[in-house]
């Protein structure tokens, strides 16, 4: 059984909220949790530590309410599906009828970097469809930028003021129509990579990561690396439109591996943050495997093709 | 010797080399060079091929120079029908009988072991025989791994991409033939070498599907410490064979790395296949 507002409401009841001033967000963020509480439905609330510390000055039994110590299930968009997914799962196998869930995505007004997390905002409306979940994402209009609340806008059905007010969003886009953000570039893609391989098979582009990567980055980095290049030209060269061009760019303690076809890349809006069933031979669980790992990975459509950028190292600009 | 070689004289008298070639005139040297040594080395030395047994001992008299000093018996032909048969397909388990009886009869002649060579090209070029001649290049790579037989197994360039659905299966290799071998390990376990990913992962599965345990073995022992990237096709594969294969399947020495694929996959830690056999 739901409560409030998304009572009578099936899947993912998904919502965004805008505020510039603490009084604004105790307005948002109080009577969702406590109806919650009252309601004994489980209430997880995940920002930053000053935020938290507020939340938990406002509310009158803050111990009702989960606090995620792991601040590492905001890493990558698609642990942090996946983690909830599997948070959802053990609610939902406890009896929950409501799972209320509200957090602060990272962007540079946090101190964080918000690539990708526009696709995340977007996929979740479809992939934590089969929960009962109330979504509340509030975003701080003072430190959040313009491309960030944009986004957000886009990618909520519903909006609610600081009054209360409820209303359907007019931007709101579907998630096969969501215009995802175009990755940040980096700086070193404006320079000349390392190394230039044209169709050439994933087990050259790897010894030439090795080669060149090596001694820079953590060996578990460059193990990942080596599974997100080893993926992106076997998917380029299966699924793309030669030619297949790998660049790498190397400094120390940052990699950088871009992988271009010039396909179209693949159509699914959610590829990478979810896996596709459990066929090894689709397109979507290798891509979603290394979204998975301890890399940044940015996908690029583009008019002269498709990209899979990747980045590691201790330094990501 | 593990892995890709780039001579004959990297082998030593338990080895099992698979050696393409264009023709029989560039396979010849190889196989003169490959019997020279294995004389030097006091091994007896056996040509096999589908000729019979004169013109086999003529051609190999052609190739290698057993001289006067050599005592006949050194230096063997055996026709490919009488170690395979001529049933169809072959009986991989009837062939390494007749290998091991042949080097039992080497080491009891006082030879330090036997050295075999052939150009098997005809005996796989019909696609419905290469199962079981696979199986039989297993069970002598096992053989080899834990006996004095050394064998150099000629495949002509002519056979095209199957000649890397044998060659993988070989603990030696030309290099660049295969990106990855399964080899036999000395103490039973079946050794993965190499890199494994998208690209031979038809090739891969290939491989698994014709590995059996040995009989009466209550386990079958992958060693992975000499995989040197594999990717989450493989994992799965590997997954598969282990789920199908009729004894527990266990993995060694597995690499951090893909440990670390596993696990993501939600295989802990590596699904049906189980850690161990140390």
């Amino acid at each position: 059984m739901r409560t409030g507002a998304a009572r009578g409401h099936a899947g993912h009841f998904h919502e965004a909220g805008f505020y510039g001033s603490d009084t604004e967000f105790r307005a948002l963020i109080v009577p969702f949790a406590e109806e919650g509480i009252a309601a004994g439905e489980p209430v997880i609330i995940g920002y930053d530590s000053r935020k938290n510390a507020l939340v938990r000055s406002w509310l009158t039994d803050p111990s009702a309410v989960t606090f995620p110590a792991d601040s590492n299930v905001y890493a990558t968009p698609a642990r942090a599906i996946a983690a909830y997914r599997r948070l959802f799962e053990l609610h939902v196998a406890q009896g929950a009828g409501q799972i209320r869930i509200t957090g602060e995505l990272p962007h540079p007004g946090n101190g964080g970097r918000f690539d990708g997390w526009d696709r995340y905002e977007a996929a979740v409306n479809t992939v934590w469809q089969d929960f009962p979940v109330w979504g509340l994402c509030l975003y701080d209009t003072a430190t959040s930028p313009t491309t960030v609340l944009d986004a957000a806008e886009r990618t909520h059905p519903r909006i609610v003021s600081p009054s209360g007010a409820r209303r359907a969003n007019g931007r709101f886009q579907q998630v096969a129509d969501f215009e995802a953000l175009p990755p940040v570039p980096d700086p070193l893609e404006q320079t000349t990579p390392m190394i230039e391989l044209v169709d050439r098979s994933a087990a050259e582009a790897r010894r030439a990561l090795v080669q060149i990567g090596g001694g820079r980055v953590a060996g578990t980095i460059l193990d990942y690396l080596l599974l997100g290049v080893s993926e992106a030209v076997s998917n380029a060269q299966i699924h793309g439109r030669a030619p297949a061009t790998v660049r790498i760019w190397a400094v120390p303690d940052r990699i950088v591996i871009s992988v271009h076809d010039q396909g179209r890349g693949p159509a699914d809006p959610l590829v990478g943050l979810v896996p596709a069933a459990s066929n090894a031979a689709t397109l979507g669980l290798g891509l979603w495997l290394i979204h998975q790992l301890d890399i940044d990975v940015a996908l690029r459509h583009a008019d002269d093709g498709f990209t899979v950028r990747l980045r590691g190292g201790t330094t990501i600009g | 010797m593990i892995g890709p070689v780039g001579s004959y004289r990297e082998l030593g008298v338990q080895d099992h080399l698979c050696w393409v070639h264009g023709d029989r005139r560039d396979y010849r040297p190889r196989l003169s060079d490959f019997f020279r040594d294995g004389l030097k080395r006091g091994l007896r030395v056996a040509y096999l091929g589908s000729e019979d047994a004169g013109e086999l001992r003529e051609l190999l008299g052609r190739v290698v120079d057993t001289g006067t000093l050599l005592p006949r018996e050194a230096v063997r032909v055996i026709s490919f029908e009488e170690f395979y048969g001529a049933a169809e397909p072959v009986d991989p388990a009837a062939v390494i009988k007749r290998y091991d009886a042949a080097t039992q009869e080497a080491l009891a002649d006082g030879y330090r072991g036997l050295r075999v060579s052939a150009d098997v090209t005809d005996l796989v070029r019909a696609p419905e025989r290469r199962d079981a001649f696979a199986r039989c290049e297993i069970l002598l790579e096992r053989y080899s791994a834990r006996h004095p037989l050394s064998a150099m197994c000629g495949y002509r360039r002519e056979l095209g991409d199957a000649v890397t659905q044998f060659a993988c299966l070989h603990a030696a290799v030309s290099a660049g033939l295969t990106p990855f071998q399964v080899f036999a390990c000395d103490d039973g376990a079946v050794g993965l070498f190499g890199e494994f990913d998208q690209a031979c992962q038809v090739a891969f599965e290939r491989a698994l599907r014709r590995i059996e345990p040995a009989p009466d073995d209550p386990e079958l022992i992958f060693d992975m410490s000499a995989v040197r990237f594999m990717d989450h096709h493989a994992l799965l594969a590997l997954d598969s064979y282990a789920e199908a294969c009729q004894v527990p399947v266990l993995a060694r020495s597995v690499p951090p790395a893909v440990l670390r694929v596993a696990r993501l996959l939600g295989l802990e830690p590596l699904g049906h296949v189980h850690l161990g056999g140390l």
